[in-house]
């Protein structure tokens, strides 16, 4: 069954169109992966997905729910779908603990204790729960995301999307960043993920999209993607970037 | 001691005489610096100089007027706040040590200060006599100077000897504030202060005689500080409760307007109407707010809520209007509020359930500050209000800041607003009360705020200037916050939307905690400036602490005459505002360093 599905998505700022007409659908379960050259409009589309931009044509469908300008429609979906920026957007006023719970507490209504052993395990989980009552400002830009990870992961979405989580990092902490998500993936979570890492694109990723000029060019399983391109524009970006 | 004797001999070479221009500035600006203390312990010193027109006055300064049978109100307000302070600062004790050593240094600070003043106090000053004519006289004559000097002289080396004996004794920072805080307290037991006495013929015996001073001030004192000593342990028993800080910042909050509805004020309690009115309308009110609570989530009520909303609405407009007890107006608008922001907090049972407490609370709260506040006051005083002096100053800056920051943080989001009627009001309050002087508003609110108000409705000059004040520095706050708000980047919007914070949520927990943040030091200025601004209320006819020196002790005659001792009294003053400001400026730099912590 599709988790998301959307259709000849268009969107426009002003007169400039960003996504020219997108249509996929994502099952369950599946990591995908975007990657594209830049302004070719990945981070406009699944920032699509959970409304953080709002499309004008076209419909997205999130786990049964039809995106609408309904209030309730959107909460409702924020709330199944986490969300990991390239600049983390950690809030710098509060500890990972307290960033981490925060959600849970006033979205989910839930109690403290239980909140607060959840952000624990899932601390645990990225690997840094020696860090939980630190600031933000006082850790590295890995574990930062490592953070922010949890913080989406408090939530228990059902969806998780990634746009570029490594791309404002210093090389030698990619890793531990990715091995997050790898864990993640192997896990059994729904993950559409813009990178430009191909290395992570070959491992986990299902299936590989090439977004170009607000299209999507090729769709593709990363074996076939990465060695028998069929599309040109595939070819030139791989070309570049390998 | 030769090491510490070479480094600061290094540090001086190296950052005052590091060059030819820094050695000249460093020369002028000490010759600049002592001409103008030598210039200040002269003028202080001169024998034409009265101070005891401005200690003999000390009563009229803080109070004015206020009547000294109702002194224990003034006393308990003082003692209340002390007891607040105590319990906070016992709460919220420092985990920080001073070691002994930083103790004497501190000593040794002083009595240098002590001994710069001896050393640098000018022999002869200029004095004015009967005619006019200046004259030199010798203030500070050589024996005197010596009987100070060597006295101040071995305090500074004992206490240099002490604090280099590194003694390895530590003292807990709050506990060392209390220790400070008592050697006032002890002094008001030990010195004489030299007092006014007249003869039979009212006529000033000279000299003054040295008195102690009066039980009436130091008895007071010592109980308040021992209540706050002993508040100071208790708090400290408690400092790992976060429910006790919690319920601590809200009292702080409740304390003034605990102290004007019935402690300034002697509130009528009638039993009859407690019981035949107040009590029947909390419980009305509060069962409405109650069951709209717990059926919220009921489909069917749900459904409507809109449109019980806007009937509520229309209710409390209307009773806004129509003459019924200021009660049932008061507890009306709160329920609108707490109905408006109902449906953003309940979903849970538990939830649900603490709101309701929240709410009983909010509204007996509101019942008990009506009930004091709403009665006329008893206490008579002969100028139009109970406030003067010291108490009006700090009325005028405490309430005002108190109004107009919650009304400033208002004002600045609604100039963000999204909904275009909201922003123009809001923007149009702003740049309305902006655009127009402080003084002139001032005048609005003594002379033409009476033809705007509905008839029969009649506020004392005090509050009318209070409401200008609020609206005056509310829009100022305002757009410092909207300084603030703009400085928030964009991601922190996005990731609060991304977890699915409601707007409200997303404001209060994430927006505005870092925007006020990003601008402590603003605000402080802007609260230091509307503390100082306040003395332009002697304009319209109030009476403040700089109008009681300049104006009415500078005119004194009886029972003493002070006439023309206003100079003293400005300097006190000036003084006085500056030792306000600044232990103001330096607590906000310490409060920016603590959060600090938090920033990137
Ligand atoms: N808020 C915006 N206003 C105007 N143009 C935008 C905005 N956001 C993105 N764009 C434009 O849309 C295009 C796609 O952007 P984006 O989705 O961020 O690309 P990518 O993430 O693939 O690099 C770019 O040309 C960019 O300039
Ligand atoms: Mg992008």
């Amino acid at each position: 069954m599709s988790i998301i599905k959307t259709n000849d998505v268009k969107k426009w700022f002003g007169d400039f169109q960003a996504l020219k007409g997108i249509s996929m659908e994502v099952q369950e379960g599946e990591v995908l992966v975007i990657c594209g050259p830049s302004g070719s409009g990945k981070s406009t589309f699944i920032r699509c997905i959970n409304r953080l931009e709002q499309h004008q044509e076209g419909e997205i469908i999130v786990d049964g729910i039809e995106l609408t300008n309904d209030l309730k429609n959107i909460e409702a979906i924020r709330s199944e779908v986490g969300m990991v920026f390239q600049s983390f957007n950690l809030f710098p006023h509060l500890t990972v603990m307290q960033n981490i719970t925060l959600a849970p507490i006033w979205v989910r209504k839930k109690s403290r204790s239980e909140s607060e052993e959840k952000a624990m395990e899932l601390l645990t989980r990225v690997g840094i729960p020696e860090q939980a009552s630190k600031f933000p400002g006082q850790l590295s830009g890995g574990q930062q995301q490592r953070v922010a990870i949890a913080r989406a992961l408090a939530m228990e979405p059902k969806i998780m999307l990634f746009d570029e989580p490594t791309s404002a990092l210093d090389p030698e902490m990619i890793k531990e960043v990715l091995d997050a998500m790898k864990e993640l993936a192997l896990s059994g979570m729904t993950m559409i993920v813009v990178t430009h890492e191909m290395g992570f694109a070959k491992e986990v990723a299902d299936r590989v999209m090439l977004f170009d000029e607000g299209l999507m060019v090729e769709e593709n399983t990363p074996t076939e993607f990465f060695d028998n391109p069929q599309n040109d524009r595939t070819k030139l970006f791989l070309s570049q970037i390998l | 001691m030769n090491l510490e004797y070479k480094k600061s001999i290094a540090w001086m070479r190296e950052n005052l005489f590091s060059s030819i221009p820094s050695s000249i500035l460093t020369v002028a600006t000490s010759f600049f610096v002592l001409g103008f203390f030598r210039g200040l312990f002269g003028f202080a010193m001169a024998s034409d100089k009265d101070w005891l027109s401005v200690l003999n006055n000390m009563q009229l300064y803080m109070v004015q007027a206020y009547p000294e049978e109702d002194f224990i109100r003034v006393w308990i307000s003082v003692g209340l706040a002390l007891v607040f302070a105590g319990t906070s600062i016992g709460l919220w004790k420092s985990t920080e040590e001073s070691s002994l050593s930083d103790v004497f240094s501190k000593f040794m600070k002083v009595s240098l200060a002590f001994l710069f003043f001896t050393v640098v106090a000018p022999t002869f000053s200029s004095v004015t006599d009967n005619d006019g004519i200046i004259q030199t006289e010798e203030s500070f004559p050589m024996e005197t100077r010596l009987q100070l000097l060597i006295p101040s002289a071995i305090l500074v080396v004992v206490f240099f000897v002490l604090k280099n004996l590194k003694l390895n004794y530590k003292f807990n920072k709050s506990d060392l504030l209390c220790f400070y805080l008592a050697i006032p307290i002890v002094l008001l037991w030990i010195i004489k202060l030299p007092t006014i006495q007249l003869d039979s013929s009212n006529q000033r015996i000279i000299p003054d005689p040295l008195m102690p001073i009066a039980d009436t001030t130091k008895i007071p004192w010592t109980i308040i500080f021992g209540l706050f000593l002993a508040f100071y342990f208790i708090g400290s028993r408690f400092k790992d409760s976060k429910n006790m800080k919690r319920t601590m910042s809200i009292s702080w909050v409740l304390l003034p307007l605990f102290i004007f509805s019935w402690i300034f004020k002697k509130p009528e309690i009638d039993l009859p109407t407690i019981l035949g009115q107040d009590i029947p309308i909390f419980i009305g009110i509060f069962l409405v707010g109650a069951l709209t609570i717990t059926f919220i989530n009921n489909p069917i009520v749900e459904k409507y809520f809109s449109i019980y909303l806007g009937v509520l609405i229309a209710i409390t407009g209307i009773a806004l209007f129509i003459s019924i007890p200021i009660l049932l107006k008061s507890a009306l608008l709160l329920l609108v509020l707490f109905t408006i922001v109902i449906p953003a907090v309940s979903s849970s049972a538990k939830g649900k359930r603490n709101l309701i407490i929240v709410w009983g609370v909010s509204l007996f709260t509101l019942s008990v500050l009506i009930r004091g506040g709403s009665s006329d006051t008893q206490i008579i005083v002969q100028q139009q209000s109970i406030f003067g002096g010291f108490s009006l100053t700090w009325l005028l800056a405490i309430f005002g800041t108190y109004v107009s920051f919650p009304l400033g943080v208002l004002l600045a989001l609604g100039r963000n607003s999204k909904l275009p009627i909201v922003r123009l009001v809001c923007t149009g309050i702003i740049e309305l009360t902006r655009s127009v002087p402080y003084i002139t508003w001032l005048f609005f609110a003594s002379v033409t705020m009476a033809v705007f108000l509905p008839e029969g409705v009649n506020f004392e000059l005090v509050v009318r200037v209070l409401m200008v004040t609020a609206f005056f520095s509310g829009a100022y706050f305002a757009e410092n916050i909207r300084g603030g708000l703009q400085s928030i980047p964009k991601g922190q919007y996005e990731a609060a939307d991304a977890i699915g914070m409601s707007p409200f949520q997303k404001t209060s927990l994430i927006v505005m905690p870092q925007a006020l943040r990003a601008i402590i030091p603003t605000l402080v200025s802007s609260a230091i400036t509307a503390f100082k601004d306040s003395s332009l209320v002697t304009i319209i006819g109030l009476i403040d602490f700089l109008t009681i020196g300049k104006v009415i002790i500078g005119t004194q005659s009886i029972p003493v005459n002070f006439v023309g001792h206003d100079r003293e009294n400005l300097l006190f003053i000036a003084f006085f505002y500056w030792i306000f400001t600044f232990t103001l400026s330096r607590r906000s730099m310490k409060v920016e360093k603590r959060l600090g912590l938090g920033e990137r």
